[in-house]
């Protein structure tokens, strides 16, 4: 315990709270000698909430120690280059760390932590959900202020939200792990903004869970005005709160793009980098960019809602599909933010398992930046029945429509790849499998949502709810998984236990088969999303309920893997060597990796996937009396 | 060659039946207007679509996953094969054509669902937290909070929001549209099957985005003229201070979360309200005498009921004859 | 460096594109007053923009060869110029959604605003550029005094316009009905100037840290990475009023 309140998150969260009293206590303050009320429902007003929840950040990362070095350079002072981690053992993991490989497993825990939160409110709503009126989420309980129907709608946003920032965190964590790693670099580009994009990131998650208490909100995640400007303070936490996770997701993007351009190992052309370093540079572009207008729009509404500046105000002349087109010019590039690193660890994993070469490598790596690219011109396919100008929604379609052919291209390699290889079927594979399944059941269902007149009646039923978990599923959650179990023993020089993790997979898989299917069926047939409670007489009650049974089955098939992933740090069987006998660099040396990565700089000798090529090799270790290094 | 003889049946044949269980599973409700006609003969082609591709990929997948799996002992690597230039911009030129073909279907179905008739009945929408009120200027411009429509007969719908963003959606009916503040939107439609359906807001708008369901009934041409001259007649007949104050209920969508019945909805029900002890968020109770209803109807914050969310009921401006009618139905309702 | 230069072409390189720019802006001006044509007010503020970013930010550095020793101050400032860059193409998307928003809102009508005003702080942070442009060059050899005073006065001009613009044009917009609350045009001309106003107040603070840590000899004429940072930040920030200020002051009718 006491070793716990001396590491960066305990001092972390302290400052957070100190700010957050600061702030309020600033504004409140002034407030008082202005004349205006001081207090509200929630104890302080809307606006001191507000710049105590900023404060809060702020407070957090300036007390968690993560920008202490920055400070000393604005004051003239020079630091080492190289940061020995001061903490041993798991408080390393709390503290603040410039490593990568630390920093890394920092996102993936978080990311873990946030999935298991978000996948908790969803049992939560859907155990409402399992049988029509309202069972324990009534009009006449009280939560935090909120009635039963206002919580399910708050559990179900911060529901969207939490695992999107869960997702968000994976990917980051994947990246910063493993994109070094292959690139043979020491490190990120700049380790201190790496330290900075992760701690930035826990006030975010903080606040976001600040909104359920406060109040909650009731817009969904995508939060369109009005209806957010008149939702309870909960909802101005809840744009605080992504508002500064996108600043963790742009500056963790910046820095992977950074560090593919500059930091190769010698020899390592474009065309030569491993699949997934294309994948993280496509998911960066988006990342680094389009974030800055889901800040925007979220930004505007928050003013809209201090200081009446009337955006999104029709009574003001504002423009409430403005917000529309602002925010999805983030959030749909966004799911393939989800998706990229997702599929680049797929093409990553086919080979070692297929014992085949990656079948069109090239084309593979150009489909990423291709779906990047024509991702940022489709946005408006969220918004077929919004109201907006008609004229834009053939073209919308036609775009939309097209990135269907870079994702064909993945499929049709990855099938080509597997095609007579040599499989085997070991955990990580398994959940590759299941990826590509997964994420073309929700890839074939996009199309005809992205046809406008089909789309007239899918749009906000459960079937677009069945396609996007479908997607997440296939496209992230599935991929990550299969990550996590392939570069276990890299992290830690032991490996999950094979039996439970085949358990994990053949519990989860059907389940969630199950979940989606059901819930486009019952999309199709008249299944609204985002309804607390829903009509009887639509005859939806059974499958409602298998939904919810096969959720928790989801559930408890992911708390199996929590408990093989964390008993296996410690208890898992050794494994030092190249575990799935590949030919990537960071298997060429044993695990877990050394603290600086390579001890010896290696030089890329030949193509990353040419399995069955004899006496073929990828990288070369340049022997020590040759190390060039001045 | 064996290997892709075999999975090319096999795909045929999972595509056939995948797209027969599929269409045999009664995926959509029924369809009754003209509109989906279109988008349900579009939507048959993309469950063709689907299924195929769907069985292109998994047939392969799943063969190539058991025959060519590793034997045990076998610590060789596969046969080095690259890749196939050919190949990869057929699998880059075929869907190309398969998106565009269903990119083009896709324009012609809108174009389709959007025909206009002439003769359009037009019947004006006002949705709000949550209810829905349809005015019918063709018959005196009458509130009700019911939809009747006559079958065979395009309608077309102005829609306008008083509040935030709700969506006007009946799944058998299949077209949505999104009702914005400060625009008036537009929706059109022929309903083709006798019955009753529901609207259903799609929209999330708040609290009760739930309940927010009202009626919608086709009937019969003569049917429905007859209905709706009767709400014509109750509208202009109605001199009372009651009836006045009960079409103004309809017209301003209390009724959306004030039951009339006694049942809980959004809002404390007004059943048995006037008169009775209400008791106040602060505490204190209050008798709900014509003054406090007077108040709360204009500034429902003023005194807060337990129990409720201050943001929910909207402001009205309302003439002090409307609210004291509105009280008088109040009153009525015992 | 590859485009080496001695240091009076240097300086007298910033002196003429100096010229070009207050030229261009007058031009602006009285395109604006006169005959109101959008596309020659686009053409100068592109003409602007590539001005500012190729002779001010040097944006070709960004291609230049540096050492192949990963670890050598050279390599290090490529990949920082690299990140600066980065992160201002994303933040570019900020100011770029908040045109996408005043376009969408106010199409081609304007608010009315203070026309002196908007050109004084207009020129007032044009020249604050030339002198931190002046400065960068005289620090590049090795001149840290001369550094020192151009980015004095460029301090000074920065905080200038920052108070030019939150203490004399917003409460002159305000005291004639322009309030943040007043509508879609008072929403958007704040936000806009409220967001310019944000990162020009970042850039003072960056100001301080170079001008502080130039004190304490910390830069040489090798060695000098924040300068240049601060430098290309500060550009970066007259880029955004570059567009700004026609898109607030001088493109389309007057609103009522
Ligand atoms: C990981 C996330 C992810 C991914 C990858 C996708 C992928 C796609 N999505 Fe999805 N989508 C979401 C996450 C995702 N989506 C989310 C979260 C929402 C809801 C947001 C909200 O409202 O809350 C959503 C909603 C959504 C909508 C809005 C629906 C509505 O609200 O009305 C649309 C409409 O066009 C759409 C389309 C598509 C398309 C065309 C793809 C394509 O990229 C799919 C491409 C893949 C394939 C097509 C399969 C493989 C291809 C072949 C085998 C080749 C041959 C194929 C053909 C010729 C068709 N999605
Ligand atoms: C990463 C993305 C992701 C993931 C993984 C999931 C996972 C799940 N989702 Fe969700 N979902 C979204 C993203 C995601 N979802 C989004 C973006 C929305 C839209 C929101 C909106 O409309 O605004 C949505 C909406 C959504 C809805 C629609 C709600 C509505 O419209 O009213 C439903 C309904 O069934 C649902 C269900 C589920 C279920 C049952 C799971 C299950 O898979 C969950 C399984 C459970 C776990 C993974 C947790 C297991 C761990 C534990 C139980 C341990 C707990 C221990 C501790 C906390 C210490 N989700
Ligand atoms: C969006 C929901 C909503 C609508 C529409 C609505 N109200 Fe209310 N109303 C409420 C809520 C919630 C309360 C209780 C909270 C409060 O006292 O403010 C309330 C309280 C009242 C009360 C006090 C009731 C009591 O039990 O003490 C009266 C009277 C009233 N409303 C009348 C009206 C009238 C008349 C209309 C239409 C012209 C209307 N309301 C429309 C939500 C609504
Ligand atoms: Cu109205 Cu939902
Ligand atoms: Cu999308």
């Amino acid at each position: 315990m006491k070793k716990f309140f001396s590491t960066a998150l305990a001092h972390g969260l302290f400052w957070q709270l100190i700010g957050i009293l600061v702030g309020a206590g600033l504004v409140t303050g002034i407030r008082a000698t202005m004349g205006l009320s001081v207090t509200a429902k929630f104890f302080f007003t809307e606006p001191a909430w507000v710049l105590g929840g900023f404060f809060g950040v702020l407070f957090f990362i300036a007390g968690s120690g993560a920008v202490s070095d920055w400070y000393k350079w604005a004051r003239g002072i020079d630091t080492p280059e190289h940061h020995e981690d001061h903490h041993t053992g798991w408080e390393k993991y709390l503290s603040v760390s410039l490593d990568h490989k630390v920093i890394g497993i920092q996102y993936t825990v978080t990311a873990l932590v946030l999935l298991s939160l978000g996948g908790l409110f969803a049992l939560i709503f859907r155990t409402e959900l399992a049988q029509s009126q309202l069972q324990f989420l009534t009009v006449e309980m009280q939560l935090f202020g909120q009635n039963g129907p206002q919580l399910y709608n708050t559990l179900m946003s911060l529901h969207g939200m939490i695992m999107i920032v869960s997702i968000l965190l994976g990917v980051a964590g994947i990246m910063n792990y493993v994109v070094p790693l292959l690139l043979g670099a020491q490190d990120m580009a700049f380790p201190r903004l790496n330290a900075f994009s992760y701690w930035i990131a826990v006030p975010a998650a903080v606040l976001l869970v600040m909104s359920l208490i406060l109040g909650g909100f009731d817009t969904g995640w995508t939060g369109y005005p009005p209806l957010s400007a008149r939702a309870p303070v909960g909802m101005q936490m809840f744009f605080l709160g992504v508002f500064t996770a996108g600043w963790s997701s742009i500056l963790g993007a910046l820095n992977v793009i950074v560090t593919v351009v500059r930091m190769r190992a010698k020899g390592m052309t474009a065309m030569r980098m491993p699949i997934l370093v294309w994948a993280s540079v496509a998911t960066s572009i988006i990342a680094l960019t389009a974030t800055q207008l889901i800040g925007l729009s979220f930004q505007l509404v928050m003013f809209q809602r201090l200081f009446g500046m009337g955006f999104f105000d029709p009574a003001k002349g504002g423009n409430p599909v403005l917000f529309q087109h602002l925010f999805w010019f983030y959030s749909h590039p966004a799911v393939y933010v989800f998706v990229l690193p997702g599929l680049g660890v797929i093409s990553e994993l086919l080979p070692v398992f297929a014992r085949k070469p990656l079948f069109g490598y090239r084309w593979i790596a150009m489909s990423s930046l291709g779906i990047a690219l024509v991702g940022f011109i489709v946005w408006a396919h969220h918004m077929f029945t919004s109201g907006m100008n008609e004229y834009l929604r053939v073209p919308f379609m036609y775009s939309t429509l097209l990135v269907a052919i870079p994702t064909g291209v993945k499929f049709f390699s990855w099938v080509a790849t597997i095609w007579k290889g040599k499989i085997s079927y070991e955990t990580p594979m398994l959940f590759v499998i299941g990826a590509i399944v997964v994420f073309l059941m929700g890839g074939l269902t996009g199309p005809p949502n992205a046809t406008v007149s089909t789309d007239l009646h899918l749009h906000d039923t459960y079937f677009i709810v069945g396609h996007f978990h479908d997607t997440i599923f296939g496209g992230f959650v599935f991929p990550f998984f299969a990550a996590l179990y392939y570069w276990f023993p890299k992290a830690t020089g032991r490996r999950m236990n094979e039996t439970l993790g085949k358990i994990h997979f053949w519990l989860m898989t059907p389940s969630f088969f199950v979940m989606t299917l059901g819930m486009m069926r019952i999309g199709l047939l008249g299944m609204r999303r985002r309804i607390a409670d829903y009509d009887p007489a639509l005859g939806f009650d059974n499958t409602h309920l298998v939904l919810t049974i096969a959720g928790f089955l989801i559930a408890i098939s992911v708390c199996v893997f929590m408990y093989n992933f964390f008993n296996s740090i410690k208890n898992g069987e050794k494994a030092e060597g190249n575990v799935w006998n590949s030919r990537s660099p960071e298997w060429q040396v044993p695990s877990p990796m050394p603290a600086h990565n390579y001890d010896q700089p290696f030089e890329v000798v030949g193509e990353p996937y040419d399995y069955g090529l004899p006496g073929s090799k990828y990288v070369e270790f340049i022997a020590p009396s040759k190390n060039t290094h001045k | 060659m064996r290997h892709f003889v075999v999975v090319g049946i096999l795909v045929i044949v999972m595509a056939v039946l995948t797209y027969v269980g599929l269409d045999s599973a009664g995926l959509m409700p029924v369809e009754a207007s003209a509109q989906s006609v279109s988008i349900d003969w579009l939507w048959n082609w993309q469950i063709v679509a689907i299924s195929f591709l769907f069985a292109l990929i998994v047939v392969p997948m799943a063969y190539s996953m058991v025959i060519f799996r590793r034997r045990k002992g076998d610590i060789t690597d596969a046969e080095h094969v690259e890749g196939n230039t050919t190949l990869e911009i057929t699998w880059t030129v075929i869907p190309l054509f398969i998106v565009l073909t269903f990119a083009y279907m896709g324009a012609y179905s809108l174009g389709e669902t959007r025909r206009v008739d002439p003769n359009a009945m037009v019947i004006k929408v006002k949705a709000q937290q949550f209810t829905w009120t349809f005015e019918y200027p063709e018959y005196g411009g009458f509130f009700s909070n019911e939809l009747h429509l006559p079958v065979d007969r395009q309608v077309v719908l102005k829609m306008e929001s008083s509040d935030v963003i709700h969506s006007f959606w009946v799944p058998e009916f299949r077209v949505k549209q999104d009702v914005v503040p400060g625009r008036v939107t537009e929706y059109r439609i022929t309903p083709t099957l006798i019955g009753s359906y529901k609207v259903r807001c799609a929209e999330i708008c708040g609290t009760s985005h739930s309940y927010m369901e009202n009626a919608i009934i086709v009937e019969d041409e003569s049917v429905f003229t007859a209905w709706a001259s009767e709400q014509e007649t109750i509208m202009l007949a109605s001199q009372t201070p009651e009836s006045l104050g009960k079409i103004l209920t309809v017209k301003n969508g209390c009724v959306g979360c004030h039951s009339i019945d006694g049942t809980q909805l959004t809002a404390p029900t007004w059943f048995g309200l006037y008169g009775s002890d209400v008791p106040l968020a602060d505490g204190t109770t209050v008798v709900a005498d014509d003054a406090y209803l007077a108040e709360s109807i204009l500034n429902s914050t003023a005194k807060l009921v337990e129990g409720f969310s201050p943001t929910t009921m909207p402001a009205y401006t309302l003439t002090d004859v409307e609210v004291a009618n509105l009280i008088a139905y109040i009153k009525t309702l015992k | 460096m590859s485009h080496t230069q001695d240091k009076s072409s240097a300086l007298g390189q910033g002196v003429v594109i100096f010229v070009y720019l207050a030229v261009l802006t007058i031009l602006e001006y009285f395109v604006a007053v006169t005959f109101s044509a959008v596309s020659i007010l686009v053409v100068v503020a592109v003409i602007k923009l590539a001005l500012v970013m190729y002779y001010y930010m040097h944006i070709y550095k960004l291609n230049e060869e540096s050492d192949s020793d990963t670890h050598s101050y050279s390599y290090k400032t490529g990949s920082n110029r690299l990140g600066l860059w980065l992160f201002l193409l994303s933040d570019a998307f900020v100011f770029a959604g908040l045109l996408t928003v005043r376009i969408n809102l106010l199409g081609l009508t304007r608010p009315h605003l203070n026309q002196l005003l908007g050109l004084g702080v207009t020129a007032i942070l044009l020249i604050s550029s030339f002198f931190m442009n002046r400065g960068e060059t005289l620090m590049a050899n090795g001149d840290k005094k001369g550094f020192i005073n151009n980015a004095i006065i460029t301090f000074v001009l920065g905080l200038g316009f920052l108070l030019g613009v939150v203490a004399v044009e917003w409460p002159t917009a305000a005291s004639e009905g322009l309030t943040p609350g007043s509508g879609a045009a008072g929403a958007v001309f704040y936000m806009m100037t409220g967001m310019h106003a944000f990162h020009v107040f970042t850039g003072l603070i960056f100001l301080l840290v170079v001008i502080n840590n130039a004190r304490k000899d910390v830069y040489s004429a090798e060695k000098h990475w924040g300068i240049e940072a601060a430098a290309v930040y500060w550009h970066f920030v007259d880029l955004v009023w570059i567009i700004f200020y026609p898109a607030l002051y001088l493109i389309g009718k007057l609103l009522a």
